[in-house]
């Protein structure tokens, strides 16, 4: 705790932390007084999103930044009315029960926000209040702020992947700065969060330290039924996505790449399984609306990738129906998150996802995620086996479904679509058959527009001038006629200048034409001058630009 | 009918002169001249004076014919006369 932090600069954690430590923090303005002013000062600097979650629970009531807390604390800080700070808050946070939902690592990063919606630093804010168990076990507490501090806005998001990979042991290899020192603090802030996180990570099991396969296993099952759209009839609304269902074209391809996909998976399980870890604690935990939001975001992504299903994809599905689930989830997650999916890849997670349609009815949100995905991949490879897309479909066609059919349906427009759910097809067909029946009409009507509307369009501006100068109502009829008119006394214009310009032996038609033209018509007379009229009829603008004007500097404008 | 076809009027009108489309029409019809730089500006109030006057003589018409609205009939005549009076 004494020891500042492995960065060498003291950060305002690191600051705060000693003068929780030193400092009774039931008094906050005393403290505060003394250092809180400077550290504050250092705090507010620092993003008070960062520090929110570990100044709170190292100050204790001592705030600076991060006012994140205030919901919980709001209750009790009536002591310190006037300072509503990060510190009272936290100590109310400290005295009331602390959410199960803010303490759980994991799913800080996507169930948090989402019940906290309101707070700007909902991570930090549930890091805050994971740390605040933390307090208890002080010595392991400090180092934790310490640990990170290094990083600014990226500890944010490396806190909850470290944390997740420390409860899962993966090496913390995002954090840029000190990460000699942070890998051991890390490991000692294993200990310090496994501790009291145990009894939330129970209530959550899915964000518990979990082997990452496991996890992976889970959305790849997910997503494997999601493409399995042919063993789902029920799942007609995901299946409504594809325009066509041709399963022949999708079988023939599902089947013809059965070993790829397996190795593909495996190292797609990999590399996705860090994700998986935040994506598949979070499709299986979280709301509905998460995997909602989690789909429609992948939904993109799928279709990307399921393009490529579709390619590759062939016969794998049929065939790999116990092994790929865990692989095929995880590429497909991965895949999602990177469009640009390996070929293998897709392979697998198509292979995989058929023979997955079976298994992850158990997981209803996990199918549902997977259902939009499923049909966006269950398109492309065309759900070889009807009973996939039927076990798909059932999982999927709840909320996730409308965003990601939409999106798929788009996208997958040109995809077959597999035989087996011909009912499905039909009737995924249907809204999406009038949606490409409206496209073609569409162009055709750009044609002629171009030619004809310019030209309206600038008599228009006369015929308006026409009615205002009328001060009667009119006919739609009379307009017309009034704009064939114009057209006549355009031509007249023209023929008469190019005569004038002619007659005065030039090719440029010049004012003098224009002032002889207006004086034959009798608009000019000895009278009435053409400047006259300029005046009267041309705003101001114009004037200066016709009607040559001395300036100062013995200039005039314009030249004569 | 007349009612129901009839154009409502704008209180306020925009005092801008086309200048690109007077340009273009020009060019249209006699590519082989060209128009200086405040010439347009001169077709501009020339075509303001005609419009005018075309429908100050609509207007008339319609009046003697003691009609509320202005017609097709009003116009054409209108346009008739102004049109041999606008000749260069």
């Amino acid at each position: 705790m004494a020891d500042d932090n492995p960065d060498g600069d003291p950060t305002p954690r690191t600051l705060l932390r000693r003068v929780l430590d030193t400092a009774d923090p039931r008094t906050p303005r005393r403290p505060r007084s003394a250092r809180a002013g400077s550290q504050r000062a250092l705090l507010e600097r620092a993003s008070s999103r960062r520090l929110s979650g570990q100044t709170k629970m190292i100050a204790k009531g001592r705030s600076h930044g991060a006012r994140s807390i205030g919901r919980s604390a709001h209750v009790q800080a009536r002591g310190h009315l006037e300072e509503q700070t990060p510190r009272t808050l936290l100590k109310n946070i400290l005295l009331t029960a602390p959410e199960s939902s803010i303490l759980i690592p994991e799913s800080v990063v996507k169930p948090v926000p989402a019940p906290q919606v309101v707070q700007p630093s909902r991570r930090e804010s549930s890091r805050g209040s994971l740390e605040l168990q933390l307090p208890e076990l002080e010595p392991s507490t400090t180092l934790a702020p310490g640990l990170l501090a290094p990083g600014r806005r990226k500890q944010r998001l490396r806190l909850s992947m470290f944390q997740q990979g420390v409860d899962q042991g993966l090496p913390l290899s995002r954090e840029p700065q000190g990460n000699a020192d942070a890998s051991s603090l890390t490991s000692s802030l294993n200990l310090t969060f496994a501790t009291p996180l145990q009894p939330q990570s129970v209530q959550r099991p899915g964000l518990a330290r979990r082997p990452p396969a496991r996890r992976a296993v889970d959305v790849g099952a997910f997503l494997r039924d999601l493409r399995d759209t042919s063993l789902a009839p029920p799942n007609i609304v995901l299946e409504d996505t594809q325009p066509f269902s041709q399963p022949t074209v999708g079988s023939p391809v599902y089947h013809s790449l059965p070993c790829t996909p397996h190795t593909g998976a495996e190292d797609a399980e990999q590399a996705a399984g860090r994700r998986t870890q935040s994506s598949g604690p979070g499709l299986q935990n979280n709301s509905p609306g998460k995997p909602v939001q989690f789909l429609a975001g992948e939904a993109e992504e799928v279709d990307a990738f399921a393009l490529g299903f579709l390619s590759t994809s062939s016969g794998v599905s049929g065939e790999d129906e116990v092994e790929p689930l865990p692989d095929g989830v995880e590429e497909a997650e991965k895949k999602m998150e990177e469009e640009g999916v390996s070929v293998s890849e897709m392979e697998a997670t198509g292979a995989q996802g058929p023979s997955r349609a079976e298994e992850p009815k158990g997981h209803t949100q996990v199918t549902e995620a997977e259902g939009s995905q499923g049909t966006a991949e269950a398109e492309g490879p065309g759900a070889s086996s009807g009973d996939e897309d039927a076990s798909s479909k059932a999982a999927s066609p709840k909320s996730a479904s409308s965003t990601p059919e939409s999106l798929q349906a788009r996208q997958h427009h040109q995809f077959p679509e597999p035989a087996p759910p011909p009912g499905a097809a039909v009737l995924s067909s249907e809204p999406a058959e009038p949606l490409l029946v409206r496209r073609p009409p569409r162009p055709r009507t750009t044609g002629p527009r171009p030619r004809q509307d310019p030209h309206k369009a600038g008599l228009s501006h006369y015929v308006k001038l026409f009615s205002f100068f009328a001060k009667m109502p009119m006919e739609r009829k009379a307009l017309e006629m009034v704009e064939k008119c114009l057209d006549k006394y355009f031509q007249h214009l023209c023929d008469d200048l190019e005569v004038f310009a002619a007659h005065a032996g030039r090719k440029t038609v010049k004012p003098e034409d224009l002032e002889l033209l207006m004086r034959r018509q009798g608009l000019v007379t000895d009278q009435v001058s053409l400047h006259v009229l300029v005046e009267r009829h041309l705003p101001l603008e114009y004037r200066q630009l016709l009607i040559p004007c001395a300036y100062s500097g013995n200039s005039v404008f314009p030249a004569q | 009918m007349a009612l129901s076809t009839t154009v409502s009027q704008k209180k306020q009108i925009k005092r801008k002169a086309p200048r690109g489309f007077l340009k273009r029409v020009f060019k249209r019809q006699k590519p082989q001249l060209r128009l200086e730089k405040s010439g347009d500006l001169l077709v501009h109030l020339n075509c303001l004076l005609f419009v005018h006057r075309l429908a100050e003589e609509s207007r008339t018409n319609a009046c003697e014919s003691k009609c509320r609205v202005i017609n097709k009939e009003h116009v054409l005549a209108a346009a008739k006369v102004i049109l041999k009076k606008s000749r260069g």
